[in-house]
């Protein structure tokens, strides 16, 4: 379908390209997935801003237990509502040929509940409850794994995780590419 | 005269705004802002670069343009990339690396086949071999007649590869010992039987390479990851989740799972402490019971490998006693059943026989990690030690040497044709055990446990997608291909072939008979699992075959190497032919002269390795405890700091009544 082509102009495209990890057939085929989520809203207006709920409903967001927070974290007015430009950061990232420390930047900020720059006790507790799902670990399991989390990765013992030591163990990690 | 200053000096030139604008999508910024950095970038003043920095700068702008749209392309043509994401999203990243081994063997089994193609096979059949002389020796007249052997040819013989196909390119036998050319007359020839072990030496080398490069990275990983420290808490909270994971239900798994194996490490934990607390009495019956246990498992592996040798000499007695000719129906079906009946006793073992392992493993008591690593050796010990009491039970039917006689009484007169068919024997009958437990075993029990409410049918019909058990298949079926190349050329085309059907039958076990696994795989350790075993299988398929070129005297009615003393003497006396300088340069590589100062250059160099590597462990133990000093110290300075304040406030405080008293007195005064 050539609507989609001509909804960008040469020039945004070009723009986009450069300052995503995407080449232009996927910039466009980013916006035919964001489309899908409100034919009508974005068919007006190519940049539109879709509310949380409606962009929680891509498949890959929607049973991702961070979903709330992705959206809360590329949001531009931090409020949850993506506009297309939110939405392509977010793709953006999460795709392969993003590096790793950048996706370990935002993974920091997605952990981040409270905001306040560090993953204390209370984020590190919200991840794991939100990771084990429908289970839910015992109170006395939930102290045992956050301290065995601090004991590994806290390296300057002041009880919270920075940006230098979580990065630190990111770029150990070989998992952490997806 | 003072110099004009230079005022281009803050200016930056075009090639650096562009590598500027390139760094902009790393910052987590909104696209807005990016959008406005890249245009105040844009619309700076900027030099233009002159001449051949010019050049440089565009040269450099197009390559990043051409590898990004390679890039594209490459991810478009990704065979099965469609199933491999299907996979993704419903199992999780490790049971993905399973399948991309399976295509990664299936791409190194078509370069094999490639080599052999263009080096053995296209020759023999384009090129003619010279004119024999007039006068016949032994091996002229064994080969005829073995050529011209009358065989009766039924349609068994595709699945037995005898009767017609064995004088193909199919198998060993077919290949000319003689120099091949265009026409026959040697003005140019191709030494085709220097060739046919060249170009095995060649191929086996490759694959080694091959898979030392990819085990050694994943080593390189998990030397990285456990330097000093293994993150594993850290991995699991911050890695676990895999973000490709589209669905419900394979969502709700993965909780489960990540639930599962949070428990399972906490547990490790719990059971590592008793460990150490165990009192002696313990300790000393669970060691009893671990020699038991092992003991037991040996003498089962014994056991199978007896029952292995002893069908064999069985089955080749019968067949060669009593069935040369087989007359009636059921002659036929019974010389058929005795065919196969060794590889159907290896497969029936191999079906068996780990389940047995799985039970004993049970009584052990090892931590979790260590049992699936302990089977996982058990189970791979079993399959390696079935093929080679095969291989040492053909011993005794090939090793013969009479120099009189084309062979020897009872023996088959072309004995690497004969191995080539056990082993094709083998190949065919482990394929047709996959589709059929995938398709008439395991499809029904999913539908049982699918349509059915009782509990036994669901104990029965769930199962889980086992990662190992199916790992060990399809490297059983690649060391098969190692194994029997050498005798029977065309067996990586035929590997090449399975792999590629291998991919879509457990595909359909992955997706259609089992549900995701309550075990979490992680990539990257499965990777290097997979390539450890894979070398080990290598290695055990490659010692048959390099004892039989060294030392079993060829056949002399059929191959590349009648007439020869040993395979490897076509080898030797190629080499003599070479000149005399090339000659003494490799004999001197060969002295001791030359032999021990490399030896012990070597052994210096791994030492001053090792020396660097423990210098770096102590390196990072003293930076580690430097930042916990660091952090203290902010933590004390940061406590001084806020007692100082504190203390301002009170002296302000102080002074501040102090004034109001002194007004109010002068106030009342």
């Amino acid at each position: 379908m050539g609507q989609g082509k001509s909804q960008f102009t040469e020039e945004e495209l070009q723009d986009y390209q450069d300052l995503t990890y995407f080449t232009k057939k996927e910039v466009l085929y980013a916006h035919q997935k964001f489309k899908a989520l409100a034919p009508e809203k974005v068919g007006h207006n190519k940049n539109a801003k879709l509310p949380m709920a409606k962009i929680l409903q891509y498949p890959e967001l929607r049973v991702n237990p961070f979903g709330d927070r992705i959206c809360c974290i590329f949001s531009s007015s931090h409020d949850g509502d993506c506009t297309f430009e939110d939405f392509l950061d977010m793709m953006s990232v999460f795709s392969d040929g993003a590096p790793k420390a950048v996706k370990a930047e935002h993974a920091f900020r997605i952990f981040d509940f409270d905001g306040d720059d560090m993953l204390g006790v209370t984020d590190l507790r919200q991840v794991i409850d939100r990771l084990t799902g429908q289970q839910h670990l015992s109170e006395q399991d939930m102290q045992h794994l956050i301290q065995n989390i601090l004991d590994e990765a806290d390296l300057d013992d002041d009880g919270a995780l920075s940006f230098a030591e979580f990065e630190h163990i990111i770029s150990k990690s070989s998992d952490f590419a997806k | 005269m003072a110099m004009l200053p230079d005022l281009s000096e803050n200016l930056s030139n075009e090639e650096r705004t562009w590598e500027e604008i390139m760094q902009i999508k790393a910052m987590p910024v909104s696209m807005m802002q990016k959008k406005e950095m890249k245009a105040k970038l844009q619309t700076a003043t900027k030099l233009r670069l002159q001449g051949f920095e010019q050049l440089k700068w565009q040269r450099r702008k197009v390559w990043q343009q051409m590898k990004s749209r390679w890039k594209e392309t490459y991810s478009k043509l990704e065979l099965w990339r469609h199933s491999l994401k299907k996979i993704e999203g419903n199992f999780g990243t490790g049971v993905v690396a399973y399948f991309l081994f399976i295509k990664w063997l299936m791409f190194l089994n078509l370069f094999i086949f490639l080599f052999i193609l263009l080096f053995i096979i296209l020759p023999t059949l384009v090129l003619v071999p010279q004119e024999s002389p007039a006068n016949t020796t032994l091996v002229e007249e064994c080969s005829r007649n073995y050529f011209n052997l009358s065989v009766d040819s039924s349609f068994l013989d595709w699945v037995q590869g005898t009767g017609n196909m064995e004088r193909t390119i199919m198998f060993y036998g077919y290949y000319t010992h003689k120099l091949i050319s265009e026409d026959g007359n040697m003005h140019s020839y191709y030494n085709l039987p220097l060739a046919y072990i060249a170009i095995a030496v060649i191929y086996l080398l490759g694959s080694l390479a091959v898979m030392v490069k990819s085990a050694a990275q994943g080593f390189k990983e998990r030397l990285v990851e456990g330097e000093g420290q293994f993150y594993q808490y850290c991995n699991l909270v911050f890695g676990g989740w895999d973000f490709c994971i589209h669905n419900e239900k394979s969502a709700s798994m993965k909780h489960k799972a990540l639930y599962n194996e949070m428990k399972a490490c906490l547990e490790a934990e719990r059971l590592e402490e008793e460990r150490q607390n165990r009192s002696r009495d313990e300790m000393l019956k669970l060691m009893i019971m671990r020699c038991i246990i092992n003991l037991i498992v040996l003498m089962v592996l014994s056991g199978a490998l007896a029952l292995i040798y002893y069908t064999f000499y069985f089955s080749q007695e019968r067949l060669n006693k009593e069935l040369l000719n087989p007359n009636t129906e059921l002659e036929y079906l019974y010389k058929f059943i005795l065919e196969f009946l060794p590889s159907i006793i290896i497969v029936c073992l191999n079906l068996l026989v780990p389940n047995m392992f799985a039970y004993l493993v049970s009584f052990e008591r090892y931590s979790p990690l260590f049992i699936v690593r302990i089977t996982l050796l058990r189970t791979v010990l079993l399959r390696l030690a079935s093929l080679i009491m095969l291989m040492f039970s053909l011993k005794d039917i090939i090793i013969c040497d009479e120099p009189d006689s084309c062979s020897c009484e009872d023996h088959p007169k072309c004995w690497e044709t004969y191995v080539g068919q056990q082993v094709y024997k083998l190949v065919i009958l482990d394929f047709v055990t996959h589709v059929l437990i995938t398709f008439t075993f395991n499809w029904p029990r999913m539908l049982i446990a699918k349509y059915s409410k009782s509990k036994v049918a669901k104990f029965i019909g769930e199962q889980e997608f086992e990662l190992p058990k199916h790992v060990l298949d399809v490297v059983y079926s690649q060391t098969l291909c190692w194994l029997g190349s050498f005798y029977a050329p065309v067996l990586p085309l035929l590997a090449m072939l399975e792999c590629c059907l291998l991919f879509h039958i457990k595909k359909f076990a992955c997706l259609v008979n089992s549900r995701p696994s309550s075990t979490v795989y992680r990539a990257s350790r499965s990777n290097s699992l997979f390539m450890v075993v894979l070398l080990i299988s290598f290695i055990v398929a490659v010692l048959p075959v390099a004892f039989a070129i060294a030392e079993i005297p060829p056949s002399k009615s059929c191959g590349p190497f009648r007439g020869h003393l040993t395979t490897w003497s076509v080898v030797v006396e190629s080499f003599d032919q070479l000149p005399a300088w090339i000659k003494s340069i490799m004999f001197f590589f060969g002295t001791a002269g030359f032999a021990v100062p490399i030896f012990v250059v070597l052994v210096l160099c791994l030492y001053y390795f090792y020396a660097v590597s423990a210098a770096n462990k102590q390196m990072v133990m003293v930076l580690k405890n430097q930042l916990v000093l660091e952090g203290h110290d902010k933590q004390f300075l940061l406590n001084r700091l806020s007692a100082f304040i504190k203390q301002q406030h009170e002296h302000q405080k102080v002074m501040r009544q102090v004034e109001m008293t002194n007004l109010d007195l002068s106030n009342a005064s």
